[in-house]
């Protein structure tokens, strides 16, 4: 039970982060139908950036104001690079065959890990203590402070976005881009600023997700884009991808699969039975969980 | 166009037959190389660019390959050539059981799910299942070519081996455009819905698909095994899965393209060394740039004679 509990906390904060991750990944699909590939390393750049933010312009220093201005400052930066990556690398491919987009994406990735590598070199880098190490043992469970942000922080985030997007006129013209671009069009939206609008929330939401992750596990390489990355998409996929909820409940489902795996049986066959649980998930139900059957157009 | 193409061929093949004798070692090894990925490559390519199937983990049959010719050679003392029969059944039967249940996804979906099949064979590999696979080091040691217990040392023989199967793996991609195989495949490509109401079994043809790409790779496999007497895990990555896949699209899942491709991808960083650190970085760039100013790929591939003002712009696979 004790096994159970603690890896319930742990299992809440990797979903957590992952779903903040999954929520770029599943926007874009939402309004492009493209798989950023680039999504995972812009998370990575995101956590180097946070870093260089930290001991470049903030002088090291930990108070609260220093940290939200590190998150903001970070989040601000990242923004940016996606809505240069998406005006240089995509939107020139927007109506060309959909692997040329994937491919394209794919080149942004690496060129994005391998920038990594030349700007802050391919060594492991340490991420600093920017929450204080307080610790709750609640019985034989341990809960973090970092834990306890990470996980209301993220809510607040998702809450955020759900509401930005289901209740605002801007929100509006995001769903309707993503169910037929074409028509969007006509009713007068602006689907290349809805567009860029989608990369300023994912790339922010990810760079969060990527100081989360330097946060929670200390030690961050040029090339961790990958891992997180695949995670995260592999959640918004389990959710039903394009679907904004869909990826929040993905994120905290592959959250806890994660931790219970490394609880109960090994953390080295993780990656095989996350692999495992999506294949299963998409032979028998193709579009995820709360993913909607769209009819192929012929 | 096909005159210049089919003189193409031969001066390709003539210029191949003859180059190792002019290169010292290294070199050699540089075009053992790039004979493996090129047949990797093509193999792909019957999937994903005549069948349009979005696949992304041809390293998976590819390792498959490499490893039943190590296990098989240094559990079980085959002789290397022997071990081939093998190590293209056991890739096209996983291809034929893995393909099963996923060919009807649609595409991004397919690419994910074979992503995570490559994912889980490496992991499977690495935590050495049944204990044959060597774990994260691998299988070293493997015997040189032998055959009618004449053993060939010298990395020619390597070189020719490599050169052959190419050859093989050619002439099957001539055939399979002028089969009926492979016009059901490009037709399932261009158009699944009326392909399937004219007959066709789209559910047979793509997981021949899969089948024969695997059988190739699986080929390929055994020439990695011979060149480098040994496999590990890292050779068949998911990163080795992307770049298969790129050279496909960058290519045009044309021959010519293909081969442009390898030769980009792996022989250039070979003649720059001194950019090895760049070198991901501006392979990125140049795939965005490909992309951006050639869509279809650098050499786009073509289907049979069909006049030119018969040619819908289709978009390459949906």
């Amino acid at each position: 039970m004790d096994i159970f509990l603690q890896q319930l906390a742990n299992g809440l904060t990797i979903g957590s982060m992952f779903a903040l991750v999954a929520l770029g990944y599943t926007m874009v699909y939402g309004v492009m139908r493209l798989i950023n590939f680039a999504h995972g390393d812009m998370v990575a750049a995101a956590a180097f950036v946070g870093l260089t933010v930290y001991t470049q312009i903030m002088g090291e220093a930990t108070s609260l104001g220093a940290v939200i201005m590190i998150f903001l400052l970070t989040a601000i930066v990242m923004a940016c690079i996606g809505v240069v990556l998406e005006r240089l690398a995509y939107r020139p491919l927007r109506t060309a065959p959909r692997l040329s987009a994937v491919v394209s994406a794919l080149g942004a990735s690496l060129m994005i890990q391998n920038g990594i590598m030349l700007v802050w070199g391919p060594q492991m880098r340490i991420f600093p203590e920017l929450v204080p190490q307080v610790y709750w043992n609640l019985g034989n469970v341990v809960i973090s402070l970092i834990q306890v942000v990470i996980l209301l922080l993220s809510l607040v985030l998702m809450v955020a976005l759900y509401l930005f997007i289901e209740k605002t006129r801007m929100g509006a013209a995001i769903r309707a881009s993503s169910i037929d671009q074409d028509a969007a069009r006509l009713m007068g939206i602006n689907v290349n600023r809805v567009i860029a609008l989608i990369f300023i929330i994912g790339s922010s939401l990810g760079a969060v997700g990527g100081l989360f992750i330097g946060l929670y596990y200390r030690g961050i390489t040029f090339n961790m884009g990958w891992q997180y990355g695949l995670y995260a998409f592999v959640a918004a996929i389990i959710g039903g991808i394009g679907n904004i909820p869909g990826a929040m409940l993905g994120g905290m489902l592959l959250g806890l699969f994660n931790a219970f795996i490394a609880g109960y049986i090994s953390s080295t066959w993780a990656d095989a039975f996350t692999f495992i649980l999506l294949i299963a998930i998409l032979v028998i139900r193709p579009t995820g969980i709360l993913g909607e059957r769209v009819a192929e157009k012929v | 166009m096909q005159q210049i193409q089919r003189y193409g061929y031969i001066l390709f093949i003539a210029v191949m037959a003859i180059l190792p004798n002019l290169l010292n070692s290294r070199w050699q090894a540089v075009a053992i190389t790039f004979l493996i990925f090129t047949i990797v490559a093509l193999s792909q390519d019957i999937v994903l660019g005549k069948c349009g199937m979005f696949n992304m983990g041809q390293a998976l049959f590819f390792g498959m390959g490499a490893y039943a010719t190590a296990i098989l050679n240094s559990t079980y003392g085959w002789p290397i050539l022997a071990t081939i029969p093998v190590a293209i059944l056991v890739p096209a039967l996983f291809g034929v059981l893995l393909a099963g249940p996923i060919v009807h996804l649609r595409g991004d979906y397919l690419l994910v799910t074979t992503i995570g099949f490559n994912i889980v064979f490496v992991q499977v590999v690495q935590n050495n299942l049944g204990g044959i696979t060597g774990g994260p080091n691998g299988i070293f040691g493997l015997d040189s070519l032998s055959l009618f217990g004449t053993t060939f040392l010298s990395q020619l023989s390597v070189y020719y081996f490599a050169f052959a199967i190419l050859l093989a793996t050619l002439w099957i991609m001539h055939n399979l455009d002028a089969s009926r195989a492979g016009r059901a495949l490009h037709y399932l490509r261009e158009d699944q819905l009326a392909a399937e109401s004219i007959g066709i079994n789209s559910r047979f043809y793509k997981i021949f698909a899969f089948a024969l790409s695997a059988g190739i790779a699986g080929m390929a496999g055994t020439v990695y095994a011979t060149q480098y007497s040994a496999v590990s895990p890292e050779g068949f990555n998911f990163i080795q899965s992307v770049l298969f896949f790129s050279i496909v699209i960058v290519g045009g899942s044309s021959v010519p393209g293909i081969l442009i491709g390898v030769f980009v991808m792996f022989v250039l960083p070979e003649i720059f060394r001194e950019f090895a650190t760049w070198r991901f970085f501006i392979f990125g760039f140049a795939m965005i740039l490909a992309m951006v100013l050639r869509p279809r790929g650098i050499w786009p591939a073509r289907f049979g004679r069909i006049p030119k003002f018969l040619i819908k712009e289709s978009n390459h696979g949906t």
